[in-house]
């Protein structure tokens, strides 16, 4: 019999304190869910963890922080510039048009995946037949990597590729379009592909969610009368809370650091239309060999990411 | 779900002052131990090792089998030849050359890479391979004068070249009743003939290969003015912004309404299919196009030269070289230069030559030229009678000023009206590079 | 409601008799809706079983007019994937119990004791995640040369260990943070040491949220390519995301070759989510229930 089943027993076979909330419970005996008294192993348990992130992550990440006050080339000795490679991002009309691309990336892409992904897996949340067939279609793109799944949809966006032809067939005619040289359409295009992978993504995060949540509040609502987007609203949404603090955590990251999709379908073409700050910073820094001037972009897309993520975390970690 | 009892405030304030300790403590601890990015001062090349490796980035299927068995038939160290794909290979370069342990002799083009790593001392001097009998001695004077650094001393190994040239389908042409052209005008006529047809009458894929825009650009540059601007432009010499380069757009902009517009979805290789299938007409590409062409139809490419433009302009053509250098930092200095002379040998040329099916030429005088195919004699006859020789846009230049000029002539060839103000931007870009 | 539920909750009742309406339009627009999201795959297989002449003649955007499983054969011996998947198993199933070890423990260091600037420390775990790894590639190409593991898979490894681990600890933190306190009281009053009650309690409870971290973090390792590319430099060692890479020349691409390798690589992510599939659907589950 072990310590799990001898506590999960004692927990559920107790005096009638199971039938308090746990928020009620921790009010009456105060802060007991974690220990005070910190013992050394417990804090060796945390440091190697935080150590070898330390080293492999933030020692690197200096390096490149002190890389973008240098001019460097890959060899040779590193030339200190002060803040000019910033000032140079400041009038760089690349630098913009990324900054702005990016935007527009993490509202689309972020929002986009977290929609379409909840709508399927509401969609297929109640066992039925053939939902295990639609789940599993929906979730297979996931298992080609980045790389090539943007090289693949790069020809299937083909102007006598595929999807002209399908749209043809269905009665749409685009004139052989071509998505991925036209300035207009390439964002769109590869937000698409993007899309088409996360989607599957976002949705087994959803489902595995909603398995969490009581139907029998659901039930009690509809018997009261309320509609089905109100019980979404206020009994199904909120039960998501956990769920949708790890989506979003995952959604951010994942927007700000595409970057294979982008690269492999048009290189940030055509003429950086396409540019997002970390195609912009691997063209600067590894196809130009500018490494300074690249790690720069590369504290400005880290310096974005933190603001985003700092605020809402701090808020959300603080209400619980 | 959060038990705390403290008030939100103090507790952030607190462990923010602690977080921020934290990092700033390990900020220090990461300067201390020291990020250095200058490499220890290198001693000097000596052979402590027995072995060697051959780092390439020739990662096409028939070129690559070809290395390898070529590889494999040198015993005299064993030798480790990698492959990785040439992106990934031009990033990791720098890696490679400042590595304690670097590959002992890599895969790369002669140009402006080769001499920019030379004169940081990460290339082993490879002058004496260029004297008395060693392997490269009786190569060509320009061969030469390209596989030098600036301090006049040999640091490259060139051992296949080839050529840029307007390609076709012999059958097509004569399908279509036209003849190769002799002039510039002629050219022109037989773009419009060509048009009336419905056939594209040229093809390039500026896709996911923009560069192959600067191919043009190269040429018509060549004709109008000459090898010797070509040159200082792309050294800096000249502005984009130029009235002789603004002559090149002009004609450039009289070549656009004839090209495929489908070519700016494709790769150079997806714009070979219709030169493949006589959808198109014509392509101003390098030989490699010979490889995009089924086995069956490669007897039937032929090629002729951007014809004159300006009768006062000496002849020139574009021929990339590629061949092979050696790291400074070697740990086998003999294996190396002796793997060198070994690839370098007219024998290994020759087999690199025939097992990648490419169209490429040999530098070694001493290969049996009667196993050519007539393509490739044509070639060697057209190189040979040219006097002016320049590699490609980015190896005569740099990676950095080629991304600037995908950008310009991609956007000129949508929008060929707005080419003042491509000129502009073209040259304040280049001017950054220039100044980085 | 209130007790804390660690099985899956059973599968909501259907309320009412189905309709068999609404079923129909439920299938009507699902089924499309698969197909079309099927459909690019389909093309990749399309692809991978034709031969390079006929690709070369008629361009990839059509109907295949050859048939022939050469493409596999020659991605499997000439791009030699069979050793590329040798080299992505090892390094993504060490990377995967190694970052999911370490992430436990600080996980349960942070969540169950008062650890001063926890939070704070969290985040900057998280923190770590957000870097575009771009940036890291030369530095950590050198640190891997100074400590002597440079092109080796344990440099790998040791990358993708220490890139990781942020977001897992964040998120076993909060599944942590959920398990009852009364479990913890009973083993303290049983004698149990702090790690005893790690390994005993608190892993086995997690076991269903590591299973779908497992999945996840397998399929982002094994995905990898940029951190490949800069740690290691032997083709032999590569493994297959690199190996793919080499199958698209620098001058031709043998598009038949690339797609069936695209698709060797993408069986092993294939069988690991119908795996763990199980776990995926009640993984997250545990601290959803209050």
């Amino acid at each position: 019999m072990s310590t799990a089943e001898t506590a999960a027993r004692s927990s559920t076979t107790g005096p009638p304190r199971s039938s308090i909330s746990a928020g009620q419970r921790r009010r009456r005996f105060g802060r007991r869910s974690v220990t005070r008294r910190v013992p050394p192993v417990v804090w060796a348990l945390l440091l190697v963890p935080l150590l070898v992130e330390l080293a492999w992550v933030f020692w690197p990440a200096f390096n490149s922080f002190q890389l973008s006050f240098t001019k460097w080339s890959g060899v040779g000795v590193a030339e200190p510039v002060g803040l000019k490679n910033y000032r140079t991002l400041l009038y760089d009309p690349i630098f913009h048009t990324a900054i702005t691309n990016n935007v527009i990336w993490i509202v689309a892409f972020g929002g986009l995946s977290v929609v379409i992904g909840l709508a399927l897996a509401v969609a297929l949340n109640k066992p039925r037949r053939g939902v295990g067939a639609y789940r599993s279609g929906i979730y297979l793109p996931m298992v080609f990597s980045l790389a090539v799944t943007g090289l693949f949809w790069r020809v299937l966006y083909q102007p006598d590729g595929p999807i002209n032809a399908i749209l043809a067939a269905i009665g749409i005619d685009t004139g052989q379009h071509q998505w991925l040289a036209d300035p207009n359409t390439a964002l769109a295009a590869i937000l698409v592909a993007a899309l088409w992978r996360q989607a599957g993504y976002i949705m087994v995060l959803y489902l595995a969610g909603l398995k969490g949540c009581d139907p029998t509040l659901e039930e009690a609502a509809a018997v009261d009368g309320a509609s089905w987007s109100q019980r979404f609203r206020y009994i199904v949404f909120p039960q998501l809370r956990n769920v949708n603090t790890v989506i979003f955590a995952v959604t951010v990251i994942d927007s700000l650091r595409t970057f294979d999709i982008v690269w492999a379908m048009t290189r940030g073409g055509p003429y950086n239309s396409t540019q997002l700050l970390s195609t912009y910073m691997y063209q600067v820094g590894f196809t130009q060999v500018n490494l300074g001037y690249g790690s720069a972009i590369a504290v400005v897309i880290f310096l974005l990411a933190i603001a985003f993520i700092i605020t809402y975390l701090v808020r959300a970690t603080r209400e619980e | 779900m959060n038990p705390a009892e403290l008030p939100a405030t103090t507790l952030s304030r607190r462990s923010l002052l602690l977080g921020g300790a934290a990092l700033g403590g390990s900020f220090l601890l990461s300067g201390c131990i020291g990020g250095s990015q200058t490499p220890a001062a290198s001693s000097a090349p000596s052979d402590t090792a027995t072995t060697l490796t051959l780092q390439s980035s020739l990662s096409d299927p028939k070129p690559k089998a070809a290395l390898d068995s070529i590889v494999k038939g040198y015993t005299k160290y064993p030798t480790t030849l990698n492959t990785v794909a040439i992106e990934q290979f031009r990033a990791q370069l720098p890696t490679y050359l400042t590595s304690a342990n670097p590959p002992d002799v890599l895969t790369w083009y002669a140009g402006s890479v080769a001499r920019d790593y030379a004169s940081k001392g990460l290339l082993l001097d490879l002058s004496d391979m260029w004297t008395g009998d060693g392997a490269c001695a009786k190569f060509s004077a320009p061969l030469k004068a390209l596989s030098s650094d600036e301090s006049g001393k040999q640091i490259f190994v060139p051992t296949s070249y080839y050529w840029w040239s307007i390609f076709y389908r012999k059958s097509a042409f004569e399908e279509w009743g036209v003849q190769p052209p002799t002039s510039w005008d002629e050219f022109m006529t037989l773009l419009d003939t060509l048009k009336g047809k419905g056939i594209a009458p040229l093809t390039n894929g500026t896709g996911s290969t923009p560069w192959m825009a600067s191919g043009w650009f190269d040429y018509l540059d060549l004709r109008i003015n000459g090898a010797a601007f070509h040159r200082d432009l792309l050294a800096g010499k000249h502005s984009f912004d130029s009235a002789e380069v603004r002559k090149v757009m002009d004609t450039y902009a009289t070549l656009v309404p004839y090209f495929d517009p489908k070519g700016r979805s494709y790769s150079w290789q997806e714009a070979a299919t219709p030169l493949v299938n006589k959808k198109a007409g014509m392509y101003l590409i390098g030989a490699f196009v010979t490889q995009a062409f089924p086995a069956s139809a490669v007897k039937d490419v032929d090629f002729f030269s951007v014809p004159a433009i300006d009768p006062a302009i000496p002849s020139a053509e574009e021929a990339p070289t590629d061949g092979y250098f050696a790291s400074a930092k070697s740990k086998n200095v003999t294996g190396a230069k002796d793997l060198l002379s070994y690839l370098a040998s007219p024998a290994q040329q020759q087999a690199y030559i025939e097992g990648s099916g490419s169209s490429n030429l040999p530098t070694s005088p001493d290969v049996d030229s009667s196993k050519f195919s007539p393509l490739v004699l044509k070639g060697i006859k057209l190189l040979q009678e040219t006097k002016e020789i320049t590699q490609f846009f980015n190896r005569d230049s740099s990676d950095a000023l080629q991304t600037t000029a995908d950008t310009a002539l991609t956007k000129f060839l949508d929008k060929p009206r707005d080419v003042a103000k491509i000129l502009k931007d073209w040259q304040t870009a280049a001017q950054q590079v220039w100044n980085s | 409601m209130t007790t804390v539920t660690l099985a899956p909750a059973t599968p909501a009742v259907a309320a009412g008799p189905r309709k068999p309406k609404r079923s129909w339009v439920f299938h009507a627009v699902m089924a499309p809706v698969t197909l079309l999201w099927v459909l690019p795959l389909a093309f990749v297989i399309m692809v991978a079983v034709r031969n390079f002449d006929d690709i070369a003649s008629n361009g990839l955007g059509t109907w295949p007019k050859s048939f022939t499983l050469q493409a596999f054969r020659t991605a499997w011996v000439d791009g030699q994937l069979g050793g590329a998947l040798r080299n992505s198993v090892v390094v993504t199933v060490c990377t995967v119990i190694a970052v999911l070890f370490l992430s436990s423990l600080a996980a349960f260091a942070l969540s169950r004791y008062h650890i001063p600037a926890g939070r704070a420390i969290l985040l900057l775990m998280l923190a770590g995640n957000l870097l575009p790894p771009q940036i890291l590639l030369i530095p950590v190409a050198k640190i891997c040369e100074l400590i002597g593991i440079y092109d080796t898979l344990l440099a790998l490894v040791v990358v993708q260990v220490g890139f990781g681990m942020g977001f897992f600890t964040f998120v076993l933190y909060g599944f942590m943070r959920s398990l009852p306190y009364e479990m913890f009281e009973a083993a303290k009053i049983d004698g149990a040491g702090d790690l005893r009650i790690y390994a005993t309690i608190v892993l086995p409870l997690c076991r269903p949220a590591l299973a779908a971290l497992a999945a996840l973090e397998s399929t982002w390792v094994f995905n990898d390519l940029l951190w490949t590319l800069t740690v290691l430099r032997t083709d032999a060692k590569f493994p297959i995301t690199a190996s793919l890479l080499n199958l698209q020349g620098g001058y031709t691409t043998s598009w038949n070759v690339v797609a069936a390798g695209a698709l060797i690589a993408a069986v092993p992510t294939t069988i690991v989510f119908f795996a763990f599939q199980r776990h995926f659907v009640s993984g997250l589950l545990v601290g959803a229930n209050k």
